[in-house]
């Protein structure tokens, strides 16, 4: 009898598919060779299973969109790559949108990598950390700051705030493709990007579309920036950035969440 | 030592999955308790943990967890172990069980539950294991025996004095899930009253029921089907033999509605009441 270690490496060989490490397996009932390598397939099927359901969960519009064969060959294909680490399957599946991005069966889907990006934004907010709600507090805190400090402020996002982009429109798509959608809307992919911000909200998962200057401002917060750094940031991408407009609209929504040091 | 467990109502209850959880919570349906898979309330947040917190307030709830690949040789995850402990203490559960299994090696993740072999080597290292987590989590674990389609061959104990002899040397509980009993049974050839009959009664904390899925020779343990009437019998001759315990249904693929589940319960709560009547 091998070792512990040794008995557990060969089983996982026999599930990689390496018939050679069959030897050390037995069926009791006096089964054979042949009636090991069958029991293994069974193991086999069933891992391949957990992994589908578990990413159909995560990426209902990417199989939506792909239809279930093409999906679960993906997610076949994905588990490969990048086989799991740990136990918890319900925060397996990160790289996904990047593998889709190099998965040659969907190049003929280029929007697609940004609709599992933004799946996995909406899965990641839907079990972030509970933060209060408090607008008014925020407001309160940033104008006792006196106007020399501002720039040195930090602001915290909402735990449950992700931001995501796309050159499609990601959101339109997505909406096309609720359980509740037909899914047929004819959407011209060359209309124009998106910039969103996905958060949870007491109704559930908010998505929001703003402006590339909110977008990289809200991306320099997140990032720990200074309010003066995070204004640095944006003066690149949109030069009428307004300020004082961003920072009322997304106290209010919540999503900005603290005033973090002065 | 670590803290006994509260237990759960000597009475069926309903393996509860993310699809139900909507209705349970609107029509607050009349089952015992509640077991919930442990990893799928691991989130800082969010609404299924906010929807927990409202079941819990009307049910008894246990925590089953389904990864933590107790008998691998790989280094225990703590941060799991630390996940599992911080639900725990929010959840106040019943019982925390985990699988008599392993789960990966040299770093992969098989998101399964794997027999171990049956070896001294293996006692040893899966006793120290459940040492090591009643520790951590500072609460008595059930482990329970796992459905299986391979043995290993060179194997030197027999599965059912292999978990009896965890139980004992740990002073952990057990939660005996009958279904895998019998599809072991199937698979390898040996007498599901025999192995009942090697369970070391008192540390029976729970009782577990499914449906498996015939597949030529070979039963598989799909949580997929009805629980089968030699599964049922099993079960009978199960309470009759260690006394009633609490009993729970589980169902995870086709998930039926709940009251299909409910109809399951209501049948196991007939055999434990029918047990209480020739008691008395």
């Amino acid at each position: 009898m091998p070792s512990l270690a040794d008995a557990q490496a060969g089983f996982a060989r026999a599930l990689a598919g390496d018939a050679s490490a069959l030897a050390d397996l037995a069926v009791a009932s006096g089964g054979d060779a042949a009636t090991v390598a069958e029991r293994i397939a069974i193991y086999r099927a069933n891992g391949r299973a957990n992994y589908r359901n578990a990413l159909a969960a995560t990426y209902p519009v990417v199989k939506r969109l792909t239809g279930a064969p093409f999906f679960d060959a993906a997610v076949d294909a994905f588990v490969e790559a990048h086989p799991p680490v740990a136990g918890d399957l319900n925060v397996y599946g990160e790289s996904f949108a990047g593998f889709l991005a190099a998965y040659p069966p969907a190049a003929t889907l280029p929007y697609l990598p940004d609709i599992a990006r933004l799946e996995w934004a909406i899965d990641e907010a839907s079990r972030a950390a509970e933060a209060p709600r408090m607008p008014d507090a925020v407001l309160a805190a940033l104008a006792q700051v006196p106007a020399n400090r501002l720039p040195a402020v930090r602001l915290r996002l909402d735990p449950s705030c992700r931001l995501t982009t796309s050159r499609f429109p990601a959101l339109r798509i997505w909406r096309a493709n609720q359980p509740d959608r037909d899914g047929r809307e004819a959407i011209d992919l060359d209309e124009g990007g998106v910039a969103l911000v996905v958060r949870r909200d007491a109704q559930g998962i908010a998505i929001e579309a703003t402006g590339a200057g909110d977008h990289a401002w809200l991306v320099a917060l997140s990032r720990g920036a200074t309010l003066g750094d995070a204004l640095d940031a944006v003066q690149a991408v949109d030069a009428a950035f307004d300020l004082g407009a961003a920072l009322r609209a997304h106290i209010a929504a919540g999503t900005i969440a603290a005033v973090v040091d002065r | 030592m670590p803290t006994p467990s509260p237990g759960l109502p000597l009475a069926a209850g309903v393996g509860l999955r993310a699809p139900h959880v909507r209705e349970v919570l609107a029509r607050r349906p009349a089952v015992a308790w509640l077991e919930v898979h442990s990893e799928n309330y691991f989130a800082d947040g969010g609404t299924a943990l906010a929807a927990l917190d409202r079941l819990r307030a009307d049910y008894p709830v246990s925590l089953h967890g389904v990864g933590l690949s107790l008998g691998s040789t790989d280094p225990l995850d703590r941060e799991h172990v630390a996940k599992l402990k911080r639900l725990a203490a929010r959840v106040e559960p019943g019982l925390v069980s985990e699988h008599l299994c392993w789960s990966g090696a040299g770093g992969r993740h098989f998101n399964d539950l794997l027999p171990l072999p049956y070896t001294e080597e293996a006692l040893d290292h899966v006793c120290a294991r459940v040492a090591r987590v009643q520790d951590l989590l500072g609460r008595e674990i059930a482990i329970e025996n796992v459905s299986a389609y391979v043995a290993f061959a060179g194997a030197s104990i027999s599965e059912w004095e292999f978990v009896a002899a965890v139980v004992r040397r740990t002073g952990c509980r057990l939660l005996l899930d009958v279904n895998n009993v019998y599809v072991n049974a199937v698979n390898f050839g040996f007498d599901a009253d025999a192995y009942i009959a090697a369970m070391p009664a008192a540390a029976v904390a729970e009782l577990h029921l499914a449906g498996f899925t015939a597949t030529g020779d070979c039963l598989v343990d799909t949580h997929g089907a009805p629980v089968a009437p030699p599964v049922w019998d099993l079960y009978a001759r199960t309470v009759a033999r260690l006394g009633p315990r609490p009993t729970l249904v589980e169902w995870d693929t086709d998930l039926p509605a709940f009251d299909v589940l409910e109809a399951e319960a209501r049948t196991a709560a007939r055999i434990l009441e029918a047990h209480d009547a020739l008691a008395c």
